[in-house]
């Protein structure tokens, strides 16, 4: 694909903070009106990779071109980016309207338009009513969306998101999932969403990238990645419960030199299933139940059933696995055979 | 539970007790009796001062010589805040970000706070010697012939003033403080639309320090109305030509020099209420302005 179907193409950026590497190679590409999410555990390089092509720092080495152009030598402002954080950067002593028109103001835009301007953002996020108030006077869910419409003000090529919905509770968060979604779908924009939580990273991108330790382990399609993960990082990151992982193949008959794993979807209690297994624990979800058990030879495999299982801790039960979804990875470094 | 709803407060009052007892007895008590001195005849060393009703205040009135510690005073405060805030503002928000010799250089700002009132006068008069102070030799550098600093009713003041310029340690720490407290995220933001460091300093630094600079501009008027006591009467005693008769200076003479007790009292009433006078000047300033939200 050529370089100008990206909106965003990473080339082996490198960063490091004196002998910790947080970014080690990473390439990555995002497509035009393309919604990315970066994934991975705390540490593995997500804001920084952000934090880079907004340019609040310089990476050691490798490019980041937006929309065609080299931009690492940029000054922040000239990127074309916007960037929303975790905890908004709201600016305390302004209302939301002055924090809106606080760019603008900057970039000397004249008067009248700058007020039409926020206030037509105001109106797309439906914070008109809340402009004379300061940022400590409104919920997290307020202050998100006065976020979002300085980033739009901003009018860029490419948003950044890191981590933005990590101060909002549960319910608030699903909601905002959806506002969030169709706010891509009507700015059409290239979005890099940061994020630790998976269940976002799934259900938000059209692709998801996972990293760990600095590289990108896998990007792809979220089904995709979850359905064939890289390797056994991706494996156990992804999926809740996480991807049974038996070194040797063990009770799932393997051969030597392979990791095998299977998730617990994809296990079934079977009175006539080939693995002998006790159950150690049963946890109740309400919609679905886990069944977490232990072979004879001391291997766990977690099981997900529908709700009320059956069962209960100290049964002997009998598990089928679904052999064609059985995964297998090298044993030395985990990638996928 | 009852006892112990009701013994609560005892005991914070016991607690408060000592500090309390000591308010009183040194500072309230005084205060008070000042008040009442400042209408008698009194000058320190007679036992029965007798009331004089507002004879003091008639003398206050028409006394040329508090004009002139009036003036030196004003002079002093409208001249000496503003230099110590720029001073302790600037070099708190130059060495607030962690760089090296940072440590060094916190330190080196701080350092004449701890000396001496007296010792760092001492060392003015030798800074402010005009033949061979350091100051009219830098002067020199730059082809300019140098002030007799102590003799001239000006230069005097600002003598002082200089001297002033560096105990700032406080108010320097305090900024300091404050300005590590801002969430580092603004300035990102702030970077992301195009705020330059000057932007950034004008709409971010400033207004959010704000209530900081509203207090340490409080702080400094009534701390500099009554801490150049020690350089006028090391560096010049205030003269020349009463220039820095500042009002302590003036009613430690009338104290203990002239035996004017009561007329001294009564100037300390009016150092209060010239104090008060330009804080409310100040505060009302910080409304106008909508210095704070």
């Amino acid at each position: 694909m050529s370089i100008e179907h990206h909106a965003i193409r990473l080339e082996s950026l490198a960063k490091s903070y004196g002998k910790v590497t947080a970014l080690a190679g990473v390439d990555l590409d995002v497509r035009e009106g393309e919604l990315l999410t970066l994934v991975g555990p705390s540490g593995s390089g997500k804001s920084t990779i952000l934090r880079l092509i907004a340019g609040l720092e310089r990476p050691d080495g490798g490019r980041i071109v937006v929309n065609g152009q080299d931009v690492a030598a940029l000054p922040p402002h000239r990127r074309a980016v916007a960037m929303v954080f975790q905890d908004y950067a709201l600016y305390p002593h302004l209302t939301v309207r002055s924090n809106l028109l606080f760019g603008l103001r900057v970039r000397r835009v004249r008067r009248g338009e700058a007020d039409q301007r926020a206030q037509q953002a105001a109106e797309r996020l439906g914070i008109a009513d809340l402009l004379d108030r300061y940022p400590d006077q409104m919920s997290g869910g307020q202050r998100q969306r006065v976020a979002l419409a300085r980033a739009v003000l901003r009018d860029p090529r490419v948003y950044l998101f890191d981590e933005p919905m990590a101060s909002l509770d549960a319910p608030l968060r699903f909601a905002t999932r959806a506002d969030l979604l169709a706010l891509h779908r009507e700015l059409g924009t290239a979005t890099i969403y940061v994020t630790h939580d998976q269940a976002e990273a799934m259900t938000l991108g059209d692709r998801v990238a996972v990293l760990h330790g600095g590289q990108v382990r896998q990007v792809g399609r979220p089904q995709e990645v979850y359905d064939r993960p890289a390797d056994t990082f991706v494996a156990g990151f992804l999926g809740s419960p996480p991807m049974n992982l038996v070194p040797g193949g063990g009770v799932l008959a393997g051969t030597a030199g392979v990791t095998l794993g299977v998730r617990p979807e994809d296990l079934a209690l079977d009175a006539d299933g080939p693995l002998e297994a006790t159950v150690e624990a049963v946890e109740a979800l309400g919609s679905e139940a886990i069944v977490l058990t232990r072979c004879a030879d001391g291997t766990r495999l977690a099981v997900r059933t529908g709700p009320r299982p059956g069962v209960r801790p100290g049964d002997r039960v009998r598990l089928r696995p679904d052999p064609s979804r059985i995964h297998r990875f090298e044993a030395d470094n985990g990638r996928r055979r | 539970m009852k006892t112990g709803r009701a013994r609560r407060p005892l005991t914070a009052w016991a607690f408060l007790a000592p500090y309390a007892v000591a308010v009183v007895l040194l500072i309230a008590v005084p205060a008070l009796l000042n008040v009442g001195y400042a209408f008698t005849d009194h000058t320190g060393l007679t036992r029965d001062p007798q009331f004089v009703g507002l004879a003091n205040i008639r003398r206050l009135l028409s006394d040329g010589f508090l004009l002139d510690s009036l003036q030196a005073s004003l002079f002093h405060v409208a001249l000496a805040v503003p230099v110590r805030l720029l001073a302790a503002v600037g070099l708190g928000l130059l060495l607030a970000a962690p760089r090296p010799g940072g440590r060094l250089f916190r330190a080196a700002v701080y350092l004449p706070t701890v000396i001496p009132d007296v010792a760092l006068a001492v060392l003015f008069l030798w800074v402010l010697n005009p033949m061979y102070g350091p100051l009219n030799q830098l002067l020199g550098l730059f082809g300019h012939p140098g002030y007799t600093w102590l003799a001239d009713p000006t230069t005097a003041r600002i003598g002082v003033v200089l001297m002033l310029a560096f105990p700032i340690g406080e108010g320097f720490i305090v900024v300091l403080a404050a300005r590590r407290l801002l969430d580092g995220r603004l300035y990102e933001a702030a970077a992301l639309e195009g705020c330059g460091p000057f932007g950034q300093l004008r709409r971010l630094t400033l207004p959010l320090l704000a209530p900081v600079l509203v207090l340490l501009a409080v702080r400094d008027t009534i701390l500099t109305l009554q801490v150049n006591f020690v350089p006028a009467y090391v560096l010049t005693d205030g003269r020349p030509a009463n220039a820095t008769l500042y009002l302590p200076v003036y009613i430690f003479d009338q104290v203990f020099e002239f035996s004017g007790f009561a007329y001294g009292s009564l100037i300390t009433i009016m150092l209060m209420a010239v104090t008060a006078v330009i804080i409310a000047l100040q505060l009302l300033m910080v409304r106008r302005w909508r210095v704070l939200r």
